[in-house]
């Protein structure tokens, strides 16, 4: 064919080593064949279903959240989408904020929708068999939709009565443990934050802002709690018989002028100027608050006591529950004295409330709760059901324990009614008291250091001889300006105007 | 030597193009034209279906989805009536060319339009989205080959400016160095006023005329005049010149350029072509040596070549970071497993984004793996296997040297490419930057392919007449004139 560069020799020739060349390529190629088949047939399955897959991530991205609803059906949270066709949860109202959290793709999930992902985002089943047979569905997930505990209007009805104070709301059922209501102010707008139009910088607000927003106060919150506390002592005293509901002290009246001193610490009163020179029994020391005679009585009672009275409230521990709660405390442990208090000072003092005693509102409305129920606490809970695809799970009331006897809680319960409706309970607990409504409570003003002005609390229930309500108020800093009694009689006549539609 | 052609009916329009205005029909290339457009139209009914049920699902709707809406075939059917125009003017050229090469490279040119379709149509593109620009560039590319395999006749023009094609090289290189544009890192690109392209591929075009060129004037020389030393023959000194030129324009892309994919292209093509010429497999070994030696001083110098090796060894090490790209690209073959998700149904996307960031110019390999799955990935290797078969028949059956290097060195150009951008997506090689030829987006490497394949196409004619010799200057040009002193 050609004529080849003869004139120097031998042919080159070039036929061979093109044939050559074609062979070397068809080699890589066949090299190229075979690493295709690694990634796609060896590793296919370990890669494509790791949570690092693009794949998976994208699913877990498009999948709709369950909806969640209030016992009555009104929707709390649901889902809208983006102009890329994800979706984001949209919440009915900021109220809800304290309790509901926010599912956010940028920012993680809080609250019911992080205690609940895995139902809401569909990663786990109610149906056994859906689980068994996910790996061969082509729509592995099943998200489940919620019915929870909450009533929407009377979460709205207690941020409302907040306002613009910093503080919590709790009302539950003390026959089932059912939270109607949990709230938490400042609330935060989650649905700003659930945007991804508006996630970043709506979060960074939040996560800047000194009062705390995103701090779910009923839970997390840790205070001192003043003398809605002294329930927990006359618990412990009334219980380890310490004190009868007629116990008297004789060193109460002339204390009440200068103080009861405790080991040099002088204990104060305020109530002597109506009250006199009487001696009290328990019944008109709840009514009139009197720190004195609770000081005796945890005296008493001891150390030892008071702190294992408290941890059947639920004291020490954080408590089973939806949410993560923080533990309340009655000292703050390692003392000698018993029971993990420093000294008999410390005891006197956290008897009413004050030393190192710091609480959830959770854990207070839990106490109230227990009085209520005839000293049976049953397990608070946010959820009725969660209902996938194909099957339902139910959470149905269950004890979680027995606190104290019934004839004690009754005793109890008769001093908080007093507290609320007696004449001289009605000087310290005012507004709490609701007409047509027997009010069982305790109210509290919680000293702080020097300079800060105390937390107002209420806890209580209603009605007094049947409760079906069980509730807990702190207005953080609100002293005598903004009152938690008023805030608690409010939300009585909000629960009253629910329960009787 | 085969019989010189007919006379062409129509006039010489100037030496070496001539337009000739005689029917042949070719019916393989129909055929297989055929096939392709059947092919590329099932491929897009199925992915408008897919399109049309995502966007309902989308929409909340669960129903049957609508048949085909004419609107969806538009772009296909341009590109396809353009393959069709494209075989119309070769049948009317009458030159007895190959019938393969244009079917071949079409579909990988529908493969790529079918998968700029399916990405978000925003990722790039000015002229009114991505698969529409792609598609503009397509008919440029295809125009080119066109007007190529009608017209060229003579390769004179090639041949006798090999040192003026050089010097082009040489210049369009510098213009790179001097008006680079850095794209992720890599000065890819030159923007001159308003004209921005990738140099490269136009560059390896010019280097393999050059090449054929050099080495087909020299090859005897390169092979009789070597010297020992130890086991290894090594070329004549004085023709060893170009190659370590050849080597040192190579390192120099990598380091001014931070172009590690065409520097690797440039200097396979160059040690294959090398071998074609010489049939010495010492040269190779010799050139792969140096290739090491200066590989290994630019690991130990270059942070950037020492990310992408580090990150080429273990890139799940650092799967969010510099690894992210080819771990994506990792998984989207694992996700497309044996069969593929099929068209537009893979590349999940997060916030609207696909998972890799330049899918459609330097992983489309990856989204068609993922889409296609290793059946859709093997035959579209076949495909460039045939493009490599056919540049290679080509030169097997060619009348000289010239043409023989030429047509092996422009095959090959397009099948090594494709090779080291494919091995990167798999993790077989370091990854680049360069394009999947005919697939990728872009319009410098679609033109500059075009021009390939129109050139191939236009050698690959039976019967065509021998160059002149032409008037050669200089002591190269003096020993070139030995080697062609044997021609009829």
């Amino acid at each position: 064919m050609t004529a080849d560069s003869s004139s120097l020799g031998r042919r080159i020739p070039i036929g061979t080593a093109l044939g050559r060349v074609g062979l070397a390529l068809a080699v890589a190629f066949g090299a190229l064949a075979a690493g295709a088949g690694y990634w796609q047939v060896f590793r296919s399955t370990d890669l494509s279903s790791s949570p690092d897959d693009a794949g998976v991530i994208a699913a877990s991205r498009h999948v709709l959240r369950g909806v969640i609803t209030d016992r009555d059906g009104k929707r709390l949270a649901w889902n809208v989408r983006d102009k890329n066709g994800e979706p984001f949860r949209m919440y009915a109202s900021p109220a809800l904020s304290g309790v509901l959290g926010y599912a956010s793709r940028q920012w993680g999930n809080s609250g019911l929708e992080r205690a609940w992902d895995a139902q809401l985002s569909g990663a786990a089943s109610a149906d056994p068999l859906y689980d068994l047979t996910r790996k061969f569905r082509t729509d592995p997930a099943d998200p489940e939709a919620l019915k929870t505990t909450l009533v929407l209007q009377l979460q709205q009805a207690a941020v409302k009565a907040l306002g613009s104070n910093r503080g919590a709301v709790v009302m539950l059922d003390p026959r089932t443990g059912e939270i109607l209501a949990m709230a938490s102010t400042p609330t935060f707008d989650a649905s700003a934050i659930a945007n991804p139009a508006t996630s970043d910088k709506a979060f960074r607000a939040l996560q800047a802002d000194p009062s705390l927003p995103l701090l779910p106060r009923a839970t997390q919150g840790r205070y001192v709690p003043g003398s809605i506390f002294k329930i927990v002592t006359a618990t412990a005293a009334l219980s380890s018989g310490a004190i009868t509901p007629a116990t008297t002290f004789a060193q109460q009246p002339p204390a009440e002028k200068n103080g009861l001193l405790v080991s040099g610490f002088r204990v104060h009163d305020g109530h002597h100027l109506f009250t006199g020179s009487e001696a009290m029994n328990f019944d008109q020391a709840v009514e009139v608050s009197c720190n004195i005679y609770f000081a005796l009585s945890g005296l008493k009672a001891g150390g030892e006591a008071m702190s294992t009275w408290a941890a059947r409230f639920g004291f020490g521990d954080s408590i089973p529950f939806d949410l993560p709660t923080a533990a309340s405390q009655v000292t703050g442990g390692g003392g000698s004295f018993g029971g993990g208090f420093e000294d008999d000072v410390e005891l006197a003092n956290a008897a009413y409330g004050q030393g190192e005693t710091l609480v959830t509102p959770l854990q207070m409305a839990l106490v109230a709760s227990a009085v209520a129920n005839g000293g049976i606490l049953m397990t608070p809970h946010l959820v009725l059901s969660a209902t996938g695809r194909t099957a339902s799970t139910t959470i149905s009331p269950t004890v979680w324990r027995q606190v104290m006897q019934p004839d004690i809680a009754g005793e109890i319960t008769n001093a908080m009614k007093l507290a609320v409706n007696s004449a001289w309970g009605r000087i310290f607990t005012s507004g709490a008291r609701v007409s047509g409504l027997t009010v069982a409570g305790k109210s509290g003003t919680a000293e702080l250091d020097p300079g800060n002005k105390p937390h107002s609390w209420f806890i209580g229930f209603a009605p007094a001889d049947n409760p079906q309500i069980a509730i807990a108020v702190i207005v953080e800093h609100g002293a005598h300006e903004v009152r938690a009694s008023p805030l608690a009689g409010d939300l009585f006549r909000a629960w009253r105007a629910w329960a009787n539609t | 030597m085969t019989a010189a052609p007919a006379p062409a009916p129509a006039g010489a329009l100037r030496p070496g193009f001539r337009l000739a205005l005689r029917p042949r029909f070719r019916r393989r290339e129909l055929g297989l034209l055929l096939v392709v457009s059947v092919a590329l139209i099932a491929g897009r009914i199925s992915l408008g279906v897919t399109q049309r049920a995502a966007a309902a699902r989308l929409a909340g709707d669960s129903g049957p989805v609508a048949i085909v809406v004419p609107t969806d075939l538009a772009i296909l059917a341009a590109y396809v009536g353009v393959l069709f125009a494209a075989h119309l003017a070769l049948v009317l050229a009458g030159r007895r060319t190959d019938q393969i090469l244009l079917p071949t490279v079409g579909m990988l040119g529908g493969i790529g339009l079918l998968l700029m379709e399916r990405l978000p149509q925003t990722l790039a593109g000015s002229l009114g989205g991505l698969a529409r620009t792609q598609l503009v560039w397509l008919v440029l590319s295809f125009a080119l080959i066109t007007a190529l395999a009608v017209a060229v006749r003579n390769d004179a023009w090639l041949r006798r400016y090999k040192y003026t094609w050089a010097a082009v090289g040489v210049g369009l290189l510098l213009l790179a160095f001097v008006f680079g544009r850095d794209v992720n890192g890599a000065r890819l690109g030159i923007a001159i006023g308003p004209l921005t392209g990738q140099p490269s591929e136009l560059l390896k075009v010019i280097l393999v005329v050059f090449l054929a060129g050099y080495l087909s004037e020299n090859r005897s020389l390169l092979v009789e005049e070597s010297t020992r030393i130890g086991p290894f023959s090594v070329p004549p000194l004085p023709y060893l010149a170009p190659m370590v030129a050849m080597w040192a324009m190579a390192l120099g892309i990598v380091v001014v350029q931070r172009d590690l994919g065409a520097a690797l292209l440039f200097f396979l093509v160059f040690l294959l072509l090398l071998y074609v010429a010489t049939a010495r497999v010492s040269y190779v070994v010799l050139g792969v040596a140096a290739a090491l030696i200066g590989g290994a001083i630019l690991y130990s110098r270059l942070g950037y070549v020492q990310t992408r090796v580090d990150v080429w060894l273990n890139p799940f090490a650092d799967a969010q970071g510099a690894g992210f790209q080819i771990v994506q690209a990792l998984h989207a073959f694992a996700r497309g497993g044996l069969i593929g998700t099929g068209l537009g149904a893979g590349l999940p996307t997060i916030g609207g984004r696909p998972p890799i960031p330049a899918l459609h110019t330097d992983f489309p390999f990856a989204a068609l793996g993922e889409e296609l799955g290793l059946v859709g990935i093997l035959a579209i290797l076949g495909l460039y296997l045939v493009v490599i078969e056919r540049g290679l028949r080509i030169a097997a059956t060619a009348p000289d040297e010239f043409r023989a290097i030429l047509a092996a060195g422009l095959s090959l150009v397009v099948g090594v490419q494709a090779f080291i951008i494919a091995a990167g997506n798999l993790k077989l090689v370091p990854l680049t930057g360069i394009t999947l030829p005919f697939v990728s987006y872009g319009g410098s490497s679609l033109l500059a392919n075009g021009l390939v394949v129109g050139l191939l196409i236009a050698l690959s004619e039976r019967g065509a007449e021998l160059p002149p010799p032409g008037p050669r200057r200089g002591r190269l040009a003096r020993l070139g004139r030995l080697v062609d002193r044997g021609a009829p």
